[in-house]
């Protein structure tokens, strides 16, 4: 049987209760309906807040902090087939906490992987998103990546720009994390128009390009493995790479 | 006379990069609310220049005037070049634009000597205050002490900094009598000894403290280097201690020539050689020997290890301990955790190892996986060794962190 639902993850939980409760017993689960037939009929999993919640308090209930948390940071990593893996995990979890940490099990291991991607994107982020200071003082950073890592980055932020305030912009996604005295925490972006710069800013990123070209030892460059260390996907909002 | 800003971040930013000593790992968590900045337990790259190193802090000189003349440094008050000078505030106003727009993680502030060494220390000291008191900065700031400066004037650098150094540069007193006239080992090592004394005064932690060697300017064995690695991390006096391939830049009849190239391969072995004394249980006499003085090109210090002990392989993975997975080439800190970790579920065999993704190229030849032995291979070194290193050389090893195991430490 092939499960169709529309890749949210309180939608997922319900899913998780009919296959407990009404036997839906799947061999793949999608977010979009395919364009080609199947040959498997295909079943519409819709949202159910009664079966969705009581499945969240039992994961809440059941599974230790750290296996609970994975599940939640599975579904911040968009695109990526990871429901029969989870399904398999939360079937696993229910019988025993233990094996969740048993890493020869392929799913496991699939999400533990994948859950350590998200964590190095998010790392990585941490250091390349930009900066832009607005007219009134307010940083500004765009943001564009794989998986779904503004919440962290925003958290990260709050510690060492905690008297600033900041808007951190996940483009793609519509959504910014917004840091001011009156409000902190993630907003949905409806429109947007490239804000005006303070007058400092001009001269800020220059002098951190002067810095940046000046500080590589010529004898010993290597654009490969500066390739390899700040990915071109990664560039696009970082002012050292920008042209002006 | 008077340079604009941008010349001098040029210039100031030129002097200061042959310095390596740059990683702002390791340091706690310290936010305060209301305030701005905080350091990060696992360093944060921000970028990475033209020649793939990772750029985390602000690291300029003060300035790079200088009244001394050692041979290997730019800055020596013979050489005919660019000077400039940031003032206290100037460099401080830098540090927190270019942190708040997340350039940066925070400074690594060093300086030729200009005028005197107190007058220098004092320069860098009322950098600091205004970052620290007046902005309310908690960022990261690494200091290095200049030796022969006022005690007084250490004691409140240390107390407003995160890390501090001190570079010995040279593996030895005679090369540093050659060289660099004004040091001694001792006069150098004198403001870490300080600097550790006045931070236990306050805390139970001593400063985070590192230095830096240079490598083939002189003509020191890997054996010296190491052995003195060795004696200050057992001291406990360092945290770390830097390799720098030396990169000719003035034309002194002391030093090797200007056409040479910087020895690259062999301070990519020598941080390979380092990641086995710090965290791989390794001591220093194991890995190089007065029989062996120096470091394999061909071979990674554990794969030359591994193969001169081969005595002690194979190793069954499902038993060893975690000290002895580590002695395994090609199983890094990763590795044996992730072993540790599966083999509590079941027995691992050779295909667990590729499903867990942990490299088996090097290990294959020294494992045991549930009693069998990996390869149909005779087990003896000469064998192995060309083993490891086929296909013949048609693409040399690059001696550029390729495979990142110098960065991560994984070997
Ligand atoms: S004292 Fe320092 S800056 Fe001055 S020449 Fe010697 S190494 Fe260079």
């Amino acid at each position: 049987m092939t499960l169709l639902y529309d890749g949210s993850f309180e939608t997922f939980l319900t899913l998780v209760h009919k296959m407990y409760y009404e036997k839906l017993n799947p061999d793949a689960i999608l977010k979009k309906a395919p364009d080609t037939l199947l040959f498997d009929a295909l079943h519409e999993v819709r949202y159910d807040e009664t079966k969705s919640l009581a499945v969240f308090e039992a994961l809440q209930k059941r599974f230790a902090k750290e296996h609970f948390e994975r599940i939640l940071h599975i579904f911040m990593c968009d695109g990526v087939d990871f429901e029969m893996d989870l399904l398999c995990y939360i079937i696993t979890g229910f019988k025993s906490q233990r094996e969740l940490e048993n890493i020869t099990l392929p799913y496991v291991f699939r999400l533990h992987a994948l859950q350590k991607e998200l964590f190095h994107i998010s790392h990585k982020m941490s250091g390349f998103l930009r900066f832009e200071e607005l007219e009134e003082g307010t940083l500004y950073a765009k943001l564009e990546t794989k998986y779904s890592v503004l919440y962290f980055l925003g958290i990260h932020f709050s510690k060492r720009l905690n008297n600033q305030n900041y808007i951190i912009h996940d483009i793609q996604r519509s959504l910014a994390f917004v840091h001011t005295k009156e409000f902190k925490g993630v907003q949905k972006v409806a429109e947007f128009e490239a804000p005006k710069l303070s007058d400092a800013e001009q001269k800020f990123s220059k002098l951190w390009k002067t810095f940046f070209e000046s500080v590589a030892i010529k004898s010993r460059e290597n654009k490969k493995l500066q390739k390899c260390t700040v990915p071109l996907l990664y560039r696009t909002y970082m002012t050292e790479f920008m042209n002006d | 006379m008077k340079k604009d800003i941008f010349t001098k971040m040029q210039i100031l930013s030129d002097s200061a990069k042959y310095d390596v000593s740059c990683s702002s790992s390791g340091s706690e968590n310290n936010y305060k609310t209301g305030e701005l900045g905080a350091t990060n337990n696992s360093g944060i790259c921000h970028t990475f220049t033209a020649d793939g190193r990772c750029v985390s802090l602000l690291k300029v000189l003060l300035t790079n005037f200088c009244i001394y003349d050692c041979s290997y440094c730019i800055n020596r008050v013979s050489n005919d070049i660019a000077r400039a000078a940031f003032s206290p505030r100037e460099l401080a106003d830098i540090t927190i634009n270019f942190y708040k727009r997340n350039y940066i993680e925070g400074l690594f502030l060093s300086s030729g000597i200009i005028e005197s060494e107190d007058h220098t220390m004092e320069l860098i000291l009322r950098t600091l205050r205004i970052l620290r008191h007046e902005y309310k900065f908690n960022g990261y700031i690494h200091v290095k002490l200049i030796p022969g400066s006022d005690a007084l004037l250490i004691e409140e650098v240390v107390h407003l900094a995160s890390r501090v150094s001190s570079n010995i540069e040279l593996p030895s007193d005679a090369s540093l009598r050659l060289l660099a006239p004004n040091k001694t080992k001792e006069k150098v090592l004198a403001p870490l000894k300080l600097a550790r004394n006045f931070s236990l005064e306050r805390t139970n932690k001593p400063i985070s403290m590192s230095t830096q060697l240079i490598i083939g300017a002189t003509p020191e064995s890997d054996l010296e280097i190491l052995r003195l690695s060795s004696a200050l991390y057992d001291k406990a006096l360092l945290k770390r201690v830097y390799y720098s391939a030396y990169i000719p830049i003035n034309d002194d009849k002391k030093l090797p020539s200007i056409i040479t190239k910087p020895p690259l391969l062999r301070e990519h072995r020598l941080y390979q050689a380092d990641w086995l004394l710090r965290f791989y249980g390794f001591g220093y006499d194991e890995i190089v020997s007065e029989r062996t003085p120096n470091l394999d090109e061909e071979l990674d210090p554990k794969t030359f290890w591994a193969l001169n002990n081969l005595h002690l392989f194979p190793i069954e993975i499902n038993k060893a301990s975690y000290e002895e997975l580590l002695r395994i080439p090609g199983i890094g800190i990763r590795g044996a955790k992730k072993i540790l970790k599966a083999r509590r579920f079941k027995k691992l065999k050779l295909e667990d190892l590729v499903a867990l993704r942990i490299s088996t190229k090097r290990a294959r030849y020294f494992i045991l996986c549930d009693g069998r032995m990996q390869k149909e291979l005779p087990h003896y070194a000469e064998h192995i060794r060309h083993a490891l290193l086929a296909p013949p050389k048609e693409k040399k090893e690059q001696p550029t962190l390729f495979d990142g195991s110098a960065l991560f430490g994984e070997l």
